[in-house]
């Protein structure tokens, strides 16, 4: 009879575990601001949101393949997304987000236009393109979140 | 000083034991880990490409179905997504498909993970945080014990004060002098 007990508890213990994997996973703090902006929204006027900290929702459309340190979201406008970039290992996003719903929290920064002339050639390396010099400053991230948490909706859900 | 030597000896060859296995997992993944910039030590990536019919570059839920009949996937798909007016972007799971939609060109970047390595790294990075920050912080531990204790094992010649000794001094270069080469140059 004991044996049956614990048959039917690890039963139940694995079959809450599966539920737990098939929900929405979350990394870092998760979120927790109580309203979503627009990305949208964010872009259309950077400097009033600088500093501040936004939770926005979207598709993650690309993920740093190297380190997870940055998954790009989808706008709710075509053809613009928003990077959030997280501290190199204390969140990774593994691959599998690409193409998942996503809200992401973390603080609007607006970065200062890059002048090193050392990101646009790495980029493009990465792009597998051509590095254009005269818009190197274009190959610099200009906003991002600095994400403190994100949580990920999976397939099907 | 014979039951200090005892004590270490006996400390080194049981934690020496104890530590095999993570000492490995450290060191694979260390060493994958360390030639990101070569290759993606997590994920097996590819790329191949193809072609479809060009569906032309219309109002996204336009285009969107007819790229999708035209990729006739297996798999399904997560979601679209319109990266530019020429370009759409689909979504399924183990790999990203961008489709040129003037020239009907389609590159899919698939994914898969590196199932011994994936693993090890992310112990090695600590990705999934506690409770492997509790076995890290003690494997730490035990490879400073090792490492203490490894200096008193043997005497004489081969001990501290002969060529031990001076591989010890070596090894305790080696960081200074990186540490001092990165700070000059």
């Amino acid at each position: 009879m004991p044996a049956r007990i614990i048959t039917l508890c690890l039963v139940a213990s694995v079959l809450a575990a599966g539920a737990a994997i098939a929900a929405e996973t979350v990394y870092g703090d998760g979120v927790s601001a109580p309203d979503t902006v627009l990305v949208s929204r964010v872009l259309d006027h950077p400097e009033a949101w600088a500093g501040k900290t936004v939770r926005v929702a979207g598709t993650a459309v690309a993920v740093c393949a190297e380190r997870g340190c940055w998954v790009d979201i989808a706008s709710d406008r075509e053809g613009q997304t928003l990077r959030l970039k997280v501290k190199d290992g204390e969140i990774v996003f593994p691959l599998e987000v690409a193409g998942l719903p996503i809200v992401a929290e973390g603080v609007f920064k607006v970065n200062p236009p890059e002048t090193s002339g050392k990101v646009c050639p790495r980029e493009a390396a990465r792009l597998a393109k051509t590095c254009d010099a005269e818009k190197a400053a274009a190959c610099m991230t200009s906003y991002e979140i600095a994400g403190t948490g994100a949580v990920v909706t999976p397939a099907g859900e | 000083m014979g039951r200090f030597r005892r004590v270490c000896r006996w400390l080194h060859r049981e934690l020496g034991f104890l530590a095999v296995g993570l000492t490995l997992v450290y060191a694979v993944s260390g060493v994958v880990v360390n030639h990101v910039h070569h290759w993606n030590p997590n994920y097996a990536v590819g790329e191949r490409s193809f072609r479809i019919e060009a569906p032309g570059a219309g109002e996204t839920e336009d285009v969107a179905p007819l790229v999708l009949e035209r990729l006739a996937l297996d798999e399904p798909v997560r979601s679209t997504w319109r990266a530019s007016p020429e370009m759409l972007q689909v979504f399924v799971e183990g790999a990203t498909l961008d489709v040129d939609l003037l020239s009907g060109e389609v590159v899919r970047r698939g994914h898969v993970r590196r199932p011994f390595l994936y693993s090890l790294n992310f112990m090695h990075l600590n990705t999934g945080k506690a409770p492997w920050t509790g076995i890290a912080d003690g494997f730490a531990a035990v490879l400073a014990v090792l490492a203490i204790t490894g200096i008193f094992l043997v005497q004489g010649r081969r001990g501290l004060a002969g060529r031990g000794g001076v591989l010890l001094l070596i090894g305790v270069l080696i960081p200074l002098a990186y540490v001092l080469w990165e700070r000059c140059f």
